[in-house]
Parts: structure tokens; sequence; C-alpha cells
């Protein structure tokens, strides 16, 4: 549908300030990541950019700097101690090996039962479906008590063991991304048509070659998708990791002690916040036709 | 090459039946088409023979085996689908080997197979293309050039054409037709598009909601009807079809027009009769039954006249530059020999 001129103008004007509101906080936070602890506490005004910019609070939590030493060096502000505190580099690594090994976990599984879903039929399909779906919507917090009582007695907890920590983490998140992962990938596999698997079928492949050498690289764009959305879940979840973990602290989990009782540390929350904003978003830009696509559920064609 | 022979299969989707008890002796080396209204089993039947579908009852036979029980793969068939079914993440080349990679043939041989089959359906140019990259005739040569390198027993085709406009369509068509000439492999061939039938077929199957109506060469079923589906079904316009008694010396119509028979016919007196004529079998002449013209179509090469016969529309063709215009009376009058009577009742031709 072609609009007429105002209208046109409108409606870029409109996307333009939503972006901008949306966008805004994001903007601010890097700002404050960057802003000297003067800036960030100026009690008499808001500074938006008349400050000389510090990579201070990235040094100390991206780098594991001491912040007394940076800040003589740098001639700025007093020395604190308990630098040690604020060096995020485990959690980062923490972070990462949980959202790439959930992740990892999901996407097999859900590409799997996808296929299944999309191209085989059997009793109680669509029953299935629905009842995937249903566990979606069950808040996480409904069963974070006895979840902590059933990883206790299952040993998949970090205070035992540090590996079943991880395990454990992974676990959780894959299984609250699996609904999601399998809708999304049925619907990229639903939009390959059957009759290409019964072309393939034809022309002398079985099931599993079918799946693994025609339809599964016809939706690898998709594949990466489901990956990058249960990738950023992983990344930024916060209940779980904070009730199902001690010695595991996974990013939002450890931005979360920056504040203390002595004061909230806003240039590290800012500093870890914005850095951790970085890997979903390259990940985003790569798959983001994809993803438009499949979160319409196939409504939409090319 | 092989014959097909189905037999007494029937087709039943959970409670509901959709193929009713099929019979039908495909020839070694025919091109037989399945033609029939969207929804009458067309596709059912085929996806039977392929074996993509399973057989409820009955039998299915390629080359004297029985393959109800047989996968896909080893029945040596190979299929063309209506929206191609390519396999989009690979080139033309390999979209074509892909059979013969799995079956591990030897490079040479395959190269060897891919070349012949691209020169024989002009994909040379094409061949390390996508076939994203491709128009839609070419995408479906595509799909026929990953049927013939196999050198199957049988090919099967689901309205390959449907997808194409009008202009490629003829073309393509006359393209199978003499693939087929060169190859000689059995051929099932499915379409709605009775003009596809017509001029692609060896014999023609009409089948209608699961059932077949009647088996004929093009012509056959063009000229001898058996019963009332299929006179309709085949030509464009369609035959005039009169509901009508059988009087004395014609049939008597609703409006009390009798329209004239050859001295010879099957009819019983007062019997309920259809009236069956062809348009172009049905010309305005000096002395005939009183029409009124509705609507005139020249063609070009004929006219076609719109007229109300009795009551009912008919249409008449002529060759003749006649002047009409609507309300004009005008007389017309059937060839007598090509008359089609069918009992009003049973539907079936009174030959
Ligand atoms: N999977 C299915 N489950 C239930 N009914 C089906 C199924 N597939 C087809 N049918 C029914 O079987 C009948 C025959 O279908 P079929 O696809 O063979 O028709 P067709 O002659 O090929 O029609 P078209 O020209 O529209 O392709 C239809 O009434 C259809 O509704
Ligand atoms: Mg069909």
């Amino acid at each position: 549908m072609e609009l007429s001129r105002p209208w046109q103008i409108l409606r870029d004007v409109v996307a333009v300030l939503v972006t901008g509101l949306f966008m805004f906080p994001i903007l601010w936070w890097a700002l404050t990541s960057i802003k000297p602890i003067s800036a960030i506490f100026d009690k008499d005004r808001v500074v938006f950019f008349d400050f000389v910019p510090t990579w201070i609070n990235y040094g100390v939590t991206m780098l594991g700097m001491s912040r007394s030493q940076l800040a003589i060096d740098q001639g700025i502000g007093m020395g604190v101690g308990g630098a040690e505190a604020y060096d995020s580099r485990r959690s980062i690594i923490d972070s990462m090996v949980v959202s790439v090994g959930s992740t990892a976990v999901t996407t097999v599984i859900a590409v799997l039962a996808a296929y299944a879903l999309s191209r085989m039929a059997f009793r109680g399909r669509a029953t299935f479906l629905n009842w995937v779906l249903g566990q979606r919507f069950m808040p996480p917090i409904a069963i974070l008590i006895p979840l902590v009582t059933i990883y206790k007695t299952a040993g998949l907890r970090d205070t035992d063991n540090l590996y079943m920590g991880y395990l454990g983490l992974m676990l959780i998140y894959a299984l609250i991304n699996l609904p999601i992962a399998v809708l999304l990938m049925k619907s990229f596999f639903d939009d390959v048509p059957k009759d290409v698997d019964e072309a393939a079928m034809i022309d002398g492949a079985t099931r599993i070659q079918t799946f693994r050498k025609v339809v599964l690289p016809m939706v690898k764009g998709g594949v990466a998708a489901t990956a990058v959305l249960c990738f950023i879940f992983s990344w930024t979840e916060f209940l779980l990791s904070l009730f199902l973990t001690t010695d595991i602290r996974t990013v939002p989990v450890k931005i979360q002690t920056f504040v203390t009782s002595t004061g909230n540390e806003w240039g590290f929350i800012a500093a870890l916040g914005t850095a951790a904003v970085i890997p979903s978003f390259i990940f985003i830009l790569l798959v983001q036709r994809h993803l438009v696509r499949g979160l319409t559920l196939g409504s939409l064609k090319e | 090459m092989a014959s097909v022979n189905v037999k007494k299969v029937f087709k039943k989707y959970g409670d509901v039946e959709v193929v009713h008890g099929i019979d039908l002796e495909i020839e070694d080396g025919s091109f037989v088409v399945l033609l029939g209204p969207s929804g009458c089993g067309k596709s059912t039947l085929l996806r039977m023979i392929a074996g993509l579908e399973s057989i409820t009852s009955g039998t299915v036979e390629i080359a004297g085996r029985r393959v109800n029980d047989v996968h896909p793969k080893d029945r040596n068939i190979a299929m063309v689908f209506q929206n191609y079914a390519l396999y989009a993440h690979m080139k033309v080349r390999d979209n074509m080997s892909f059979s013969l990679q799995l079956a591990k043939r030897p490079q040479a041989e395959i190269d060897e197979k891919v070349a012949w089959a691209a020169k024989i359906l002009n994909l040379e140019p094409y061949l390390d293309r996508y076939p994203r990259e491709l128009s839609g005739g070419q995408r479906q040569r595509v799909a026929m050039g990953r049927a013939i390198v196999r050198n199957p027993a049988v090919f099967l085709f689901d309205e390959p054409l449907s997808n194409l406009d009008a202009k490629l369509r003829v073309q393509m068509r006359t393209e199978i037709k003499e693939l087929h000439e060169r190859l000689k492999t059995t051929t099932v061939y499915v379409t709605h598009d009775q003009i596809e039938a017509m001029t692609m077929a060896d014999k023609i199957v009409i089948l209608r909601d699961g059932v077949i109506e009647q088996v004929g060469t093009p012509l056959e079923v063009y000229d001898h009807p058996t019963n009332l589906f299929v006179a309709e079904f085949i030509g464009s316009p369609a035959m005039n079809l009169l509901r009508g008694a059988v009087v004395k010396d014609g049939v008597k119509v609703a409006d009390g027009t009798v329209l004239p028979l050859p001295a010879k016919h099957k009819a019983k007196a007062g019997q309920k009769v259809v009236y069956g004529i062809r348009p172009e079998h049905l010309k305005p002449s000096r002395k005939g039954s009183k029409a009124k013209v509705v609507v005139v179509e020249p063609t070009g090469p004929e006219i076609h006249i719109y007229a109300d016969l009795g009551g009912q529309e008919v249409c008449a063709i002529t060759d003749e530059r006649l002047v009409l215009a609507r309300d004009d009376m005008i007389d017309l009058s059937p060839k007598l020999d090509k008359i089609h009577l069918f009992d009003l009742e049973s539907g079936k031709a009174l030959a």
C-alpha cells in the first residue's frame, strides 16, 4: 500500500521517536560507563557530554586492574580498596560457558524435535505441540523453590562440584529455551515444502540423508536465528542463575553485586552492562533477516 | 522402461474414502494423462504409484512386480512436482546429480549423465547457478533434468506446468512431449487442464470423485464420451447439453422446441434424455431451430455465437462472417451424425 506524503513523514517521525525512546537508555548506559565518578555523581546537574572520558571502569571490570592504582595513575578520585570484587573476567567466562553450552544443547534437540513435528504424523502431535508451548507460560519464579531443592538433591549445584554447577545451569536454560526454540524451528521447517523431502526420497535418500543433506541445509539461517535467541536468553538470565549457583557468577548476577551496602558502583555497572550487550548485538545483526521471518512464524514470505 | 498396473486400488484417509477401486493398465512406453477436476484424487493415485502415499487396498505393479510395500527409492521411478521441489541450497548441477551421488556412481558417469541431460533440456549455461537464480520455466526444466538423469522406468508428473504463464505452458508442453518421443519412458501425467491432456496424451484417464469415468485416446473421449460428465468436461467451449424427452421426430425441450435426431437412434419414445451437440457441430442455417442471440465473440478464425435456444443458452461456432447483434433471431442446425444422446437419469451415453 502506498501512503500519501504526510502519512509517510508521520510514519518516519514516529519510527525515529520510538527507536530513540528504546535506544536512549543504552546510550545513557554507554555514556555512564566512560564517565569519571565526578560526572556520574554530579549533584548539581545532569552531565551529558562535557566530561573527560575514562576507561577506568572497563579496566577494572574487564581487565582486572586495580581501581586504586588506576585512579592514582589518572589523577582522579581517591583510591578505594576491594578492587578484586569488581574483576568480572571469571563471570564473563562463566556466562560464556553456560550460554554456549545451553545453546548447543537446545539447538540440537530443538532442530530434531521440530523436524519430527513438522514432517511426521504421529499420535498426539497437536497435543504435544500445545504442551510444549504451555511450558513457556510458566513463570520461572513459580518453580524456583522446588527447583533449588531438586538441584540440591540431584547434586546439580556448584557447591558440591563446580562442573555439575555449569551443567545444572545449562540444563535449566535448555529446558526453558526449548519450547520457543522448537516452535521457531518448526516454523522454518514448515516453510520448506514437503515435496522437497519427497523428491529427495524418490532420488534415493533415506530419512536421515533427507534431513542432513537436503532439509537441514535449507534451514540453516533458521538454525542460526534460533541459536542466537537461545544464547541471548541464557546470556541475560538472572533469577535462576542467582538461586541455583553460588560459586559460578554469570554476568547479570555479577553486576548485581556491584550494588553494595556502601554504595552503588554505577560506573562498573554501566561498563559491564554495556560490554555485555555487545555479543548479543553482533549476533542479532548477523541473523536479523531470519529472526524477523521466524518470529512471524512463517506468515511472511520472503 | 516398464508397464504400470493398478488393480482395485482404494485409498482411505481415516474414515474417508477418496479413491474407490481403480483399475488401470498403463502400457510400457505410453504417455497416460490422469485428468479430472480438483479434488478427484489424481494426485493421490499418482502418489500411490510413487510410493509417497500408502495403499489402503489393492495392488500397484511396476514392471510386473508388486510394489505396495517398496520404498519410493526402490521403485525405479522419478517424479516432477508442481512447485518443482528443487534443492534450494544446491546448484543446478548438484540438483540433477543428487540421486547419482546417493547411489555412489563414479564421478565420470555422473558428469556424463548431467551433461547429457543439460544438453537435452538446454540447461548448459545454467549448471552453476542456484535455483533461485532461474526463471520458472528453467526451474521446471531442472526438475525434469533431475528426473531424467536416473533413466527411470516410469516418469510421474503432478501438474508440472500449472505454475507457469500461459505462453510458457504451451512451450513446455511441447518440450515434455518431445522428451517423451525421444526417451520413450512410460509416463503418468496429472493435470486438470483438458487442453494439456488432449495435446499430450496417448491415453486419457478421466477421473471424478475417486472413480474412473472413461479411458481412451484423446479423440475417442472427445468424439465418444460415454457419459455426461466426460461430455461436459472435455472440450472448450463445452458441449451444449439440453434436457428433453424423445418424441416422434426428435427431442422436445422445455419450451416445446423439437430438436432433430438422425433416423437411427437408440432412444425409446418418451425417454427423458440429454441432447448433446458440440458448438462446432451447431451451425447457423437457413432453416433450423429458432434461437435468440445473446453474445457474439469473434476469435479470428471463427465466431462463437451464444444464443438462447429452447430456454437454454447454447454456443454455436461458425467461420462465416455473420453480422449479428443481441436479440437477433437466427436458425441453428445441428450436424445430425454428431449428436450425442445421454440418459437423463444414469447420465450414460445411448450409443
Ligand atoms: N492427507 C489427506 N488427508 C485427508 N484427505 C486428503 C488428504 N490428501 C488428500 N485428501 C483428500 O483426497 C481427495 C483427493 O485429493 P487429491 O489431492 O488427490 O486431489 P487432486 O485430484 O490432485 O486435486 P487437485 O487438482 O486440486 O490437485 C480430496 O478430496 C482431498 O481433500
Ligand atoms: Mg493434485
